[in-house]
């Protein structure tokens, strides 16, 4: 597995380069790719089926127990299948829908990215590994997203998408490290094992909440479902993977992976069922009235997503199989219906459901497709989506604490999924129009062929995925009796009727659509909804930081200086205060006695240069003084033997002073422009700092610690490391590793000072 | 700053300096000294040069390289030609009787190419190690002492790397506050 992955990274990259080789023929090695990536989990079905696992495991940093863990079970082989089986079909139909891109390389390159990291996702074991691919996958997502980079409505959409998916990745690693801290695992396998006994611990509760924070902005549900509907910017194609079959599955499959360990708390058995049942219901209110097919089928989607969660939260065996069946349904008619509206914009350059009118004769597999596709998401005899909402019903009916919201949100979703489905194959393709839209070019295989296929298994899909899906519900709950069949047939019963009395509604509502649509949607109709306030927190965080980092950086070096040693003081003083550290100076003045000559004269050397300092008015006199200073500090350091020190400060002071020569007179002239109070309150922060510092310096030598540390390094350092200097054998060799770090800094405030000095602002412009 | 004493004796020191500072360098495992302390003395060395010389002389005179080399005739063999351009680029003797014409290149080595290089030799000499399956930073040494400079191992390469990074540094923010 781990090499299939790295495959796909690899032919991932290579993508850009094989456009510039094989021009728009680039597709069929990036077909290839999920082919044998299809082949290799349709090859491990039988093994899965019989109940094994796949494992491989790979240490990456195990001091971290960060480790590359793969794990193929029921569930994920459902997943790697769907996400892989799709990948093929999204390959060639990207060919059709973005052959004539001049960046078709790069697309390619993005949408293999995504591919591989999801597959990532969902064969993952560790938490760590897990979180890689989950992040990859949002970031790839943003690259889709904002792929038509010229438009400003891409950028935004691709933006928010990151941010929230973004700081939901966030809330998820967080939530994940504290289940692994809770637990002690950091494997799901090792938590289904042994983790369940986590309940009792106080990390439980913000885990749950955290991942369950992780999982929303994934699945896009209430309320942060404001993403999706504006990240159908993207080219259809990403649309159709990314933001309907595969990526906002990512948070379904993670929370039907850990609902064994939270689905007995009852927060997670609330507020599941609640917030997908807000999101269902307010995805399909939604849906209907807007006229944009993208955005009805990006409504319809977050409805379905509700309906998953939802199911997820209640939990039980029926809940379960239903949420894995109307999950697999729903990614491949709705895939189906995406690629359908991909084409439908390719073809007629609009997607206007008023528009689009007669379409039917002059795209007939257009309309095949997506008459498939309809059937399955209204729930008709045949097709999987029917079996979905067979069991969606079932669950509702056979679990008595919440009944009525369930029952009321599947009524609800259900009928207008059906009225949607008559208007996306009936209305556009069959009903007879006095004013049929004129085409701008017939569809081509790619454009067709895809969905059909697609629509095709969605219809034919029940049989095949049965025993899989199946394997896949047993992997959620161990203890799930099946008796190989997914409905248990019980004639005209309570589900059927149900059945039949939400296609009836579903179809008195589509007779109702033309009206609903007669005034569509505006984003001015939602001034406080999500978006609106997401835009709000946006632009309010951005001038916020602008005005905050105005205040404090206005450019005045005095000022930084006066912060920073204010924050200094701050703190070094709370510490003095906290730990309540007095000095005993009456022991140590007897020390003076033994005060050198020289040192003395030093001493005064400094002081009187400092006075001097204080009360010139000439430049160069203040930089030869400030010299001196510095100078007599080395001869401190020489007095008390470290050679070392002495020769860098010396250097260094030798250095200061030529460079304040050479910048000397570029300065202007000397003058006072300091008010009389600021002069004075520099003086007082300059001798709060030198005070503190004093303070504190006294204080460590009272407390001085005896340490082995000089010993060590006294011998190591010769017959170790084979240099008598032992400062410098420190600096290169035994903390090499920080001395590596320092010189990168200065590396770069070398780049940074290139950068600043070399930029000549114009007068009045942008520095 | 330009007087004539100062700039000649300017001039009769840099080299001095400069081998000091490499003194300096080779010196710092077993005495006081080292690479960050070479690199600021030859750096001074530097400073000192535009001080008196300006910045362009400097970087014309010790950071730029001039490569001669003209395009082969039929008439002349590929060791004949090895060693023209040999002799041109090392004695710098050019024949300008012949009727090939000289071109060259002239290569300017920025302060920031020797941070960079600098950089480079520190963060690789602990990637030796890692070839002989130990921790970063492991360090190696040759069996042998050179003459004049002493045991060599990983550790110089790295000493190495700091002088060429701080005096690239330095002659970074000289270059560009005396241009200005």
């Amino acid at each position: 597995m781990v090499y299939l992955l790295l495959t796909g990274f690899l032919v991932a990259f290579a993508a850009p380069l094989l456009h510039h080789w094989l021009g728009r023929r680039v597709f069929v090695p990036l077909t290839l790719l999920p082919l044998i990536f299809s082949a290799y989990f349709i090859w491990q079905v039988p093994g899965v089926l019989a109940g094994e696992t796949v494992t491989q495991s790979i240490s990456w940093v195990p001091s971290l127990g960060v480790q590359l863990q793969f794990r193929l079970d029921g569930l994920s082989l459902l997943f790697a299948l769907l996400v892989s089986v799709f990948g093929v079909l999204i390959m060639l139909y990207s060919r059709g829908y973005m052959g004539e891109t001049p960046l078709l390389g790069r697309f390619y390159m993005y949408l293999t990215l995504f591919m591989v990291a999801m597959l990532g996702i969902v064969i993952s074991d560790n938490f760590f590994c897990l979180f890689l691919f989950w992040e990859l996958t949002s970031i790839t997502s943003y690259l889709l997203i904002g792929f038509h980079q010229h438009k400003s409505e891409s950028r935004t959409a691709a933006w928010q998408a990151l941010l929230v998916t973004g700081a939901g990745g966030l809330a998820l690693f967080a939530g994940l490290l504290l289940l692994g801290q809770a637990s002690g695992e950091i494997t799901f396998s090792g938590m289904m094992q042994s983790g369940m006994d986590i309940r009792g611990s106080s990390l439980y509760l913000p885990a749950m909440v955290l991942v369950m924070l992780g999982c929303f902005t994934k699945s896009a549900q209430f309320p942060f479902h404001f993403w999706l509907p504006n990240a159908m910017a993207a080219p259809t194609p990403v649309s159709a993977y990314l933001h309907s079959a595969t990526m906002v599955k990512a948070g379904i499959y993670l929370l039907a992976r850990l609902s064994p360990v939270f689905n007995s708390a009852e927060i997670w058995q609330f507020t599941l069922p609640l917030v997908g049942g807000i999101t269902a219901v307010m995805g399909a209110a939604l849906a209907l009235k807007h006229t944009d097919l993208k955005a009805v089928l990006a409504y319809t989607t977050i409805s379905a997503l509700g309906l998953l969660v939802m199911l997820l939260g209640i939990g039980t065996d029926e809940a379960t199989k239903a949420a894995l069946v109307f999950l697999v349904a729903h990614a491949l008619y709705k895939g189906t219906l995406f690629m359908v509206a991909g084409t439908l914009d390719h073809c007629t350059g609009t997607r206007q459901l008023p528009l689009l009118k007669g379409l039917g004769r002059r795209l007939p597999w257009v309309g095949a497709a997506a008459t498939l596709a309809a059937y399955s998401m209204a729930g008709v005899y045949p097709s999987l989506g029917f079996v979905g909402k067979e069991l969606l019903y079932e669950s509702a009916l056979h679990n008595n604490g919440t009944l009525g919201l369930v029952l009321g949100v599947a009524l609800l979703a259900g009928m207008v999924f059906v009225a949607i489905a008559l208007v996306l194959s009936f209305r556009i393709f069959w009903r007879k129009s006095s004013h049929p839209i004129a085409l701008q070019h017939a569809a081509s295989p790619y454009l067709f062929l895809p969905p059909l296929l697609l629509g095709l298994a969605s219809l034919a899909g029940v049989s095949a995925t049965t025993p899989l899906l199946l394997q896949a519900s047993l992997s959620i709950a161990p203890e799930l009796h099946t008796s190989g069949k997914l409905v248990e047939s019980q004639g005209f019963s309570l589900v059927v009727q149900l059945s039949a009395l939400t296609t009836l509604l579903g179809l008195i509502l589509y007779l109702f659509t033309p009206r609903l649509h007669l005034r569509p949607f505006t984003t001015q109709d939602f001034p406080f909804g999500p978006d609106s306030l997401y835009h709000l927190l946006f632009s309010n965080f951005l001038s916020g930081s602008k005005r905050f980092i105005h205040t404090l950086q206005d450019g005045y070096l005095r000022h930084y200086l006066v912060y920073l040693l204010l924050f200094f003081c701050g703190l070094s003083c709370y510490v003095l205060w906290r730990d309540a550290l007095v000095l005993h100076l009456g022991d140590r003045f007897y020390m003076l006695q033994s005060l050198r000559l020289y040192e003395v004269v030093l001493f005064i050397l400094v002081v009187s240069a400092l006075l001097l300092l204080l009360n010139t008015r000439s430049r160069l006199t203040s930089i030869v003084v400030m010299g001196l200073v510095g100078y007599s500090a080395a001869l401190f350091y020489i007095l008390f033997g470290a050679p070392d020190v002495a020769a860098t400060q010396l250097l260094i002071e030798t250095l200061t002073v030529v460079i304040f020569v050479l910048l000397l007179h570029k300065l202007p002239a000397f003058s006072y422009l300091s008010h009389q109070v600021f002069k004075l309150w520099y003086v007082f922060v300059a001798v709060l700092f030198g005070s503190v510092m004093t303070y504190v310096l006294l204080l460590v030598q009272e407390n001085a610690v005896s340490s082995d540390l000089k010993d060590f390094y006294g011998e190591a350092s010769y017959l170790q490391a084979h240099g008598r200097n032992m400062v410098n054998v420190i600096l290169v060799d035994f903390r090499g590793l920080d001395t590596l770090g320092e010189i990168t800094v200065l590396a770069v405030a070398a780049v940074g000072v290139y950068a600043l000095l070399r930029l000549k602002p114009q007068k009045g412009g942008k520095p | 700053m330009k007087t004539i004493i100062f700039s000649t004796a300017i001039r009769l020191l840099t080299p001095v300096f400069l081998l000091f500072s490499v003194y300096i360098l080779f010196r710092g495992h077993n005495h006081p000294g080292g690479g960050f302390i070479g690199g600021l003395i030859c750096s001074i060395a530097f400073v000192f040069h535009v001080l008196a010389h300006g910045p362009g002389v400097t970087s014309r005179v010790f950071f730029s390289v001039v490569l001669y080399y003209y395009s082969r005739p039929k008439s002349h063999s590929y060791t004949r030609y090895a060693l023209r351009v040999l002799r041109a680029n090392f004695r710098n003797k050019r024949d300008t009787d012949e009727p090939h014409k000289w071109s060259f290149v002239f290569l300017r080595i920025r302060p920031l190419y020797l941070v960079a290089t600098g950089l480079l030799l520190a963060a690789s000499s602990g990637i030796v190690s890692l070839l002989g399956q130990k921790p970063f930073m492991t360090s190696y040494w040759l069996k042998f002492e050179l003459p004049v400079i002493g045991s060599i191992g990983t550790p110089s390469l790295f000493d190495l790397g700091v002088y060429l990074l701080v005096l690239g540094v330095v002659l970074q923010f000289i270059f560009i506050m005396s241009k200005e």
